[in-house]
């Protein structure tokens, strides 16, 4: 017996095994990051705190992982007991010693030769559970992966990628099916979020972001603007296991910036949608932006918090919305509790006691085009925000500027572009700018503030140590008090930084690892 | 497995980042003197895996009709142009011209043979239950969804193996083993001896999958002891099975074409 615990010792064992339980209380086991935003809550925060504002100065690189490819690296790793898994554009999955960066395998999708993808063939990341990771795919697929060989267990298709269809986001496991949502929404799809069982592929429910004739909300579409309606899904949901409902962010409605061939407010675009995990039932939703035309996803992070709010302890959800108004729900019933701007906007004059949007006069897409606050990537996107129950404090990144909007014909034909026309973002004017904004999550309020250079695509992570980590454009990442906003410690890592950061637990060490570039960079501090 | 990609042909994505490149779906290079310089260039090229005859080695079998990626001229362009991602076949650093005299050549060896694996005169139903039982083979190796990690997945081993690469890996493994199965042993700092298949090695650490299929990390200058033997850690077949037993096997083996992975719908 003595012999067998020695020899545990003397080799580390990288294995993992994770199980739903582990996944619920994966705040618990700060070490590890096991799913796209570190919790089902959506709070990408961690409980390491050897990192501290006090010498974060120190930080140095301990590796970096390279691959050559052309698009944007947008993931976020997963950590599981001294293994990292991570996803590489186009759709590559590798397995990497947490300690050193090398692979221990990797898995090589072979694409068809004309994927149908707005924005890059990006994907954000893995999911994991037993001993199989979980992965959606540019050609609307969901596949599973051994986690020890990087091996094909199964796959299953979504829908046919020829008709603009994709998937890119992180899967999220919820008990026994892994949750996927469809991209496309400049293409004329009708979205979707589909549950697959985890052990076959076989789909267990489906629910249309869209819904179809006979259906609750079909009747906010004119005719049969519906099937082209969009509504895609293209980051990861939460789920609380309190509700067991999964909160996912849906896209904006198609054709995006010509609105006249689909009248009505557009469900289920622009909104988060909160589903039965077992039955993918609606249970309510909220629209943020009904009847968009700015192109202005709600394909934010859902956050879960658990806050007293006026005078009272609610189940919250919380979220800034591209729409640029940072909101607060009530996430057991859907009620609408606060809105407040986060980022200058001129499309609204204010949001309702309902959550409604009052529109200011004049302010569609037009011919000629028409300049709207904010810009058409919105005042956030899909980077993640963070949450930190230590500070209270609800961190995002800004993006402050404006789009000239402009109208055009709108003419669907399937697998092809399906916009309406066009827009120019004012990128030259000296209101283009970027910042890392900490809110009271309960009012909105701004609480300080950390300027950049040019809106940012990096994502927040916050940590126990009193840090925020985040990163510019210009491709510098960065490590702010989480109290004060103060700067304490910045690196050029060369590359622009498209992705949220992430931080993990090695022999006792705290890593932070951030994808920037064609690499992912990962650092600590000196022994 | 593979998506058969049909009607979208003219645009072929390189995917080793060449950009996009515009092809013909019909190979235009088909003469008596193309063929002659796709066999220099295969000869170059492709005969290391797939052997002068496309029949032996380590390589897909050519000398046959089958094609897992696909058989039109324009997927066998990109399969020769690109390689197939997650496989041993690498992509061709060649200009289109040279790609489709390779193809013409390739097209030749497919006149010889109809089968990827000529299975002999065994019986695969008789092999499954030797691969099951008195084999083993199922501890180490995976068919489909079931089976072990350490030895090559074999659920499409009859696509891609020929029967004489087949019947020499049971009878003398170590005789090819891919890069990604070599066999390691080590002994570590305290005496502790560990062995598995080798899933890295660099100037500064080895990871291995050890037999009870754990991934262990070590760091070289705490090892007293490390070899990479040529033997696998298959032990070899020959007395085990006799030969009508080996004859069945094989047949099984090559009976194995595709994983059944796609989710029945």
């Amino acid at each position: 017996m003595r012999f067998l615990i020695l020899l545990l010792l003397l080799s580390r064992v990288l294995s993992a095994q994770v199980t739903h339980e582990d996944l619920l209380r994966a705040d618990e086991t700060p070490g590890n990051w096991l799913t796209y935003s570190g919790n089902f809550q959506g709070h990408r925060h961690s409980g390491l705190g050897e990192i501290t504002p006090a010498n974060v100065d120190q930080l140095r690189l301990k590796w970096v992982f390279q691959r050559r490819f052309r698009e944007k690296f947008e993931t976020t790793p997963l950590v599981v007991d001294g293994i990292m898994y991570l996803t590489v554009p186009p759709n590559e999955a590798y397995a990497l010693d947490v300690e050193t960066g090398v692979v221990l395998w990797e898995y090589k999708r072979s694409l068809p030769p004309k994927i149908i993808v707005c924005c890059g063939q990006v994907n954000r990341g893995l999911a994991i559970q037993g001993d199989r990771l979980f992965m959606a795919t540019l050609d609307a697929m969901v596949i599973a992966l051994d986690s020890k060989t990087g091996r094909l267990l199964w796959e299953s298709d979504m829908i046919d990628y020829k008709l603009g269809y994709a998937a890119t986001h992180a899967p999220l496991v919820v008990k026994d099916k892994v949750i996927v949502g469809v991209a496309g929404g400049e293409y004329g799809i009708r979205g979707f979020i589909d549950a697959y069982n985890v052990e076959d592929g076989e789909r267990e429910w489906r629910f249309y972001t869209v819904p179809g004739p006979g259906e609750f909300g079909n009747d906010t579409w004119e005719g049969d603007s519906w099937k082209t309606g969009g509504a895609s899904v293209w980051i990861t949901g939460s789920y609380d296991p309190a509700t067991n409902l999964t909160y996912w962010g849906t896209g904006n409605p198609g054709p995006d910036w010509n609105g006249d061939v689909r009248k009505g407010d557009n469900l289920f675009s622009d909104a988060v949608v909160a589903l039965d995990a077992d039955t993918g039932a609606r249970v309510w939703h909220f629209q943020f932006t009904p009847h968009d035309v700015h192109d202005w996803d709600a394909t934010q992070i859902m956050v879960l918090v658990d806050r007293a709010f006026q005078g009272r302890d609610r189940a919250l959800l919380i979220t800034a919305n591209r729409n640029g108004f940072y909101y607060v729900l009530d996430r057991k019933t859907g009620e609408f509790l606060h809105a407040s701007e986060f980022v200058k906007q001129t499309w609204a004059e204010r949001i309702d006691e309902n959550g409604r949007p009052v529109r200011a006069p004049g302010k569609f897409p037009t011919e000629k085009g028409n300049k709207v606050f904010p810009m058409v990537a919105g005042g956030t996107n899909w980077m993640s925000p963070t949450y930190s129950p230590r500070t209270g404090l609800f961190y995002v990144t800004a993006r402050e500027g404006s789009s000239i909007y402009f109208k055009g014909e709108a003419v669907y034909k399937p697998g092809t572009r399906f916009w309406g026309g066009h827009f120019r973002n004012q990128d030259q004017d000296e209101d283009w700018k970027g910042a890392i904004r900490a809110l009271d999550p309960v009012t909105g309020a701004l609480v300080w503030e950390h300027r950049m250079f040019k809106p940012a695509w990096a994502g927040l992570v916050s940590t126990a140590g009193g840090l925020v980590f985040g990163g510019s454009e210009e491709g510098y990442l960065k490590a702010l008090d989480a109290k004060t906003g103060e700067q304490l410690w910045y690196i050029n890592l060369g590359g622009r930084i498209i992705a949220s950061p992430m931080t993990y637990e090695s022999k006792g060490r705290q890593h932070v690892a951030v994808a920037a570039g064609n690499g992912l960079f990962v650092f600590t501090l000196p022994n | 497995m593979a998506r058969n990609v049909t009607g979208c042909g003219i645009l072929l994505l390189l995917a080793a980042g060449f950009g996009w490149t515009q092809q013909a779906e019909k190979n235009p290079f088909t003469r008596f003197e193309d063929i002659a310089e796709g066999r220099r260039l295969y000869r170059l090229d492709c005969v290391n895996c797939h052997g002068m005859d496309g029949k032996s080695g380590r390589g897909a079998r050519l000398a046959s009709k089958f094609r897992r990626h696909g058989s039109s001229d324009s997927e066998m362009f990109r399969t020769i142009s690109d390689g197939i991602p997650g496989t041993e076949m690498p992509g061709l650093w060649r200009d289109p011209e040279a790609v489709w005299k390779i193809l013409a050549f390739v097209r030749t060896l497919e006149e010889s043979g109809t089968e990827a694996c000529v299975a002999g005169d065994g019986d695969p139903r008789k092999g499954r239950e030797l691969f099951l039982n008195k084999g083993s083979c199922a501890a180490c190796h995976t068919v489909g969804m079931g089976g072990g990690r350490l030895g090559p997945d074999l659920s499409f081993v009859g696509a891609v193996r020929s029967h004489d690469y087949l019947l020499d890996s049971l009878v003398d493994p170590g005789k090819d083993i891919p890069p990604r199965h070599r066999t390691v042993r080590l002994v570590d700092g305290q005496g502790g001896r560990f062995e598995g298949v080798i899933l890295n090695e660099d100037g500064y650490t080895v990871h291995m999958l050890d037999r009870g299929e754990q991934i262990r990390s070590f760091v070289k200058t705490d090892l007293r002891q490390l070899e990479k033997p040529k033997e696998s850690l298959m032990p070899g077949y020959g007395g085990l099975l006799d030969e009508i037993e080996r004859s069945d096997l094989i047949a099984y083996l090559c009976s194995l074409t595709g994983p059944d992975v796609r989710a029945a719908r």
